[in-house]
């Protein structure tokens, strides 16, 4: 265990080290390359790969093979280096094909506001590609929670051999607090299922979990990488049945584990409240001081901060809280908001949108919770 | 040569001519009939055959074995790997 | 349907999937040649005892060409038009003791996958690509490619193309790749000693095979049948004992010259990775 003092980009790149990374991939694009540049010094004298790429589409295709190579990989962008990945997303889904993608968030469309903060990529990362699928996506709060989320990201990815995204954002990127950085020993670290040396494994016939084991590339496993819909064989099948059995488990895979994927943190919902404040990421931060503010000046508030932001464990979420009246509070146009709506059918869910460049005041926070009180 | 047509039932029935010196053969059901061996054949070894395999094309047969000379230009241009050629004793 | 492991009859058949024979590819397409052509050079290498096949990587992005990776009894990815070469890239850099090999078609590699080539050859990557060049999109049914040549009628250029062709041998060239070479399917065994030699070398290897598409472009420039083409194709192609870059442009007119347009031994970028991490 070590205590440092960083900004959350570094948070990321620690992570990533005490996870086990050792292939990074990637295209500077603010507010991310801090990450590819502290990896660059630090994850060659670990053994690991750092390579600066032609793009951010050959980034994650990199990362993708090195994946199958063995190696446990990452790549780090922005809004605009995301959009990019988005076909590769797909192939790293269908092939199942554990890595990690962090996208640093900035304000958009475009090119945007490259320096300044922004949430409103939340649904990009639960819908980028094209076809049906789901990707874990997990969004920290705070300098530590990029560090242990970013660890978690890749426990998820290993386990449930699917790609996670990082959401982090321009604030969080740059913010530095206190971190505490694990040794390896100190955490839980998953590494993949491999099928055992010289096991003739049908590449994508799974384990009652759902997960295939991965026949890594070099062991002689003749291992089938497939961007087609295939079978167990990892053969081409345009079937309706070897399409929705392929579709359904990649999904499946993931809802079965939503003990492992899912996380959360809530503040005061145990009691009688009349609101409850639901963010998340950088915005939370502000959404918990205006709650305490909120109960300072007498108002019966809770809050609560999904730490994951896909898959949602609904259940959970309509559990967690008894507030009849639910306040969005989130830096975009209602994107959460429009879930949670749906999840929370039976109760008024307002949106708070913020658009705000910088990490909103307290002042701008309570004066749009207000509108609502 | 005898040529069993029976054998065109399982899926990896040959047709098989030899001299002296080589061996011609042709996996019936990899040929899609595209010409190319008998038409690389330097001395006219390969003609089309009545055969129609599986896929309903019609392999070649070395109607003319006697005159190959086991340069296996047909093996090496053959792009389905239906024909290949051994050398004999 | 129970499925019986079918037995080795054709002396290259241990590289193939052989209950994914025959192939998808149409009668008298050149891809078949090729491919046979390359694991005779393997077959050599590995009774060398320097290769082991399993740690050879097969990589194709999306078209008849990358399709390829379907059928080869090897580690195999089949992935996105145009993303075999860093996809490739990660596997040999995660991995540096495989040996890569990428296989695809000209827009694969040069076109939508253009960047990456010229990035690959840039860093001198330990790879070996392989470019199946039919001057046309064969998979999507016809289309106008990079290697087109001028005038050429395709589905999307119906009165002509007016561009002229890519000479992706020049463009490799000019980059810092250890190894250019070009073949036809017309002529296998220079396809073989070409990757045989591309096998025992470090860095970037760029072997571009020109092909016949009797389907698609055969359609186009009125040589439908594969023996017509085959022939067509042979006619103008030309072996030259180290060409020069020059003579290197496709012409249908005036010919196609074959030959190792490069050769040499400048650091790998796994070479340099480890010379630098050293210091
Ligand atoms: C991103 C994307 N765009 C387009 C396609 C459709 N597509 C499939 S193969 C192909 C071109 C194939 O041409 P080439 O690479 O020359 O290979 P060939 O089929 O001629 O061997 C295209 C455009 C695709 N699969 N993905
Ligand atoms: S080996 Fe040569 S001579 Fe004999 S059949 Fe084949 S092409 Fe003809
Ligand atoms: S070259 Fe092969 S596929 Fe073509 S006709 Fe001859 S045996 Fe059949
Ligand atoms: S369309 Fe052309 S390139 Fe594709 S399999 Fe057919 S002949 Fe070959």
């Amino acid at each position: 265990m070590r205590k440092t003092f960083a900004p959350g980009n570094v948070a990321i790149a620690e992570g990533a080290i005490t996870a086990g990374l050792k292939f990074y991939a990637g295209y500077p694009i603010t507010p991310s390359s801090e990450i590819m540049e502290y990896l660059a010094e630090r994850l060659p004298r670990l053994g690991g790969v750092v390579i600066q790429m032609e793009d951010e589409i050959a980034s994650i295709n990199a990362i993708i093979g090195a994946s199958w190579a063995g190696a446990k990989s990452m790549t780090a962008t922005s809004g605009p280096g995301f959009s990019l990945m988005a076909e590769a997303i797909g192939l790293a889904v269908i092939t199942e094909t554990p890595i990690v993608v962090v996208n640093v968030m900035r304000a958009g469309p475009s090119t945007g506001v490259p320096t300044k903060t922004s949430q409103s990529d939340v649904l990009q990362a639960r819908w980028l590609a094209h076809g049906d699928y789901i990707v874990p996506c997990y969004a920290p709060w705070s300098v530590q929670e990029a560090y242990d989320l970013t660890i978690k990201a890749f426990n998820t990815a290993e386990l449930l051999r699917t790609p996670v995204v990082i959401l982090s954002d321009a604030v969080i990127a740059h913010l530095w607090e206190p971190l505490v950085i694990r040794d390896e020993k100190e955490v839980t670290i998953i590494n993949r299922k491999v099928p055992k040396e010289g096991e003739k494994a049908l590449p994508y016939k799974p384990d009652p979990d759902l997960i295939p084991p991965m026949p890594i590339f070099g062991r002689g496993f003749k291992a089938i990488a497939e961007s087609l819909t295939h079978d167990e064989r990892g053969y081409y099948a345009p079937r309706d049945d070897s399409y929705r059995a392929l579709v359904l488990r990649l999904h499946m895979k993931i809802f079965k584990r939503l003990d492992q994927v899912f996380d959360y943190e809530s503040y005061y919902c145990g009691e009688d409240c009349d609101y409850m404040l639901l963010s998340y990421g950088s915005v939370a931060r502000i959404a918990y001081l205006a709650m305490l503010e909120l109960r300072k000046r007498g108002h019966r508030v809770c809050m609560l901060r999904l730490k994951t932001l896909w898959p949602l464990d609904e259940e959970k979420l309509v559990k967690s809280c008894s507030a009849r009246r639910i306040i969005v509070l989130e830096n975009n146009m209602g994107k959460i908001y429009m879930d949670a709506e749906r999840i929370f059918r039976d109760r008024e869910v307002y949106p708070a949108p913020l658009l705000s460049l910088e990490l909103p005041s307290l002042r701008d926070v309570l004066e749009v919770i207000n509108t609502w009180l | 040569m005898v040529f069993n047509l029976s054998a065109l039932e399982e899926p990896y029935a040959l047709i098989s001519r030899e001299h002296g010196k080589f061996r011609v053969c042709i996996i019936v059901n990899r040929c899609k009939e595209c010409g190319l061996c008998i038409a690389v054949c330097p001395t006219k070894v390969l003609v089309k055959s009545s055969v129609i395999n599986a896929y309903g094309y019609h392999p070649p047969e070395p109607a003319n074995i006697e005159k190959c000379i086991g340069c296996r230009l047909c093996e090496y241009n053959c792009p389905d790997f239906a024909i290949f050629v051994e050398r004999v004793g | 349907m129970a499925m019986k492991t079918p037995p080795l009859i054709h002396p290259l058949d241990k590289h193939l999937r052989l209950d994914r024979v025959p192939t998808m590819y149409c009668p008298g397409c050149g891809i078949g040649i090729a491919l046979g052509a390359m694991f005779r050079a393997l077959d050599r290498r590995f009774n060398e005892g320097l290769l082991d096949p399993n740690r050879i990587v097969w990589v194709g992005g999306i078209g008849c060409s990358a399709r390829a990776t379907l059928y080869v009894n090897y580690d195999a990815a089949h992935v996105l038009h145009g993303r075999a070469i860093p996809f490739a890239l990660g596997v040999i850099l995660a991995n540096p003791n495989l040996q890569v090999i990428v296989i695809g078609g000209d827009g694969d590699i040069a076109g939508i996958g253009g960047n990456h080539l010229i990035h690959a050859a840039k860093r001198n990557i330990d790879m070996i690509v392989v470019m199946i060049t039919n001057f046309v999109y064969a998979m999507t049914g016809g289309q106008v490619a990079p290697t087109t040549p001028v005038g050429v009628k395709t589905t999307t250029t119906p009165y002509g193309n007016p561009e002229p062709p890519i000479n992706v041998v020049k463009v490799v060239t000019s980059l810092n790749a250890n190894y250019v070479a070009r073949a036809s399917v017309t002529t296998p065994h220079y396809i073989e000693s070409f990757f045989y030699k591309a096998l025992g070398m470090k860095g970037f290897r760029f072997i571009e095979i020109v092909s016949t598409c009797p389907e698609v472009y055969g359609r186009h420039i009125g040589l439908r049948d594969p023996v017509d083409m085959y022939n067509e194709l042979k006619k103008r192609v030309k072996y030259k004992q180290k060409p020069s870059i020059e003579e290197s442009d496709i012409s249908w007119d005036t010919g196609i010259v074959i030959g190792e347009f490069l050769e040499r031994n400048n650091p790998s970028y796994l070479e340099l990775l480890t010379g630098v991490r050293g210091k």
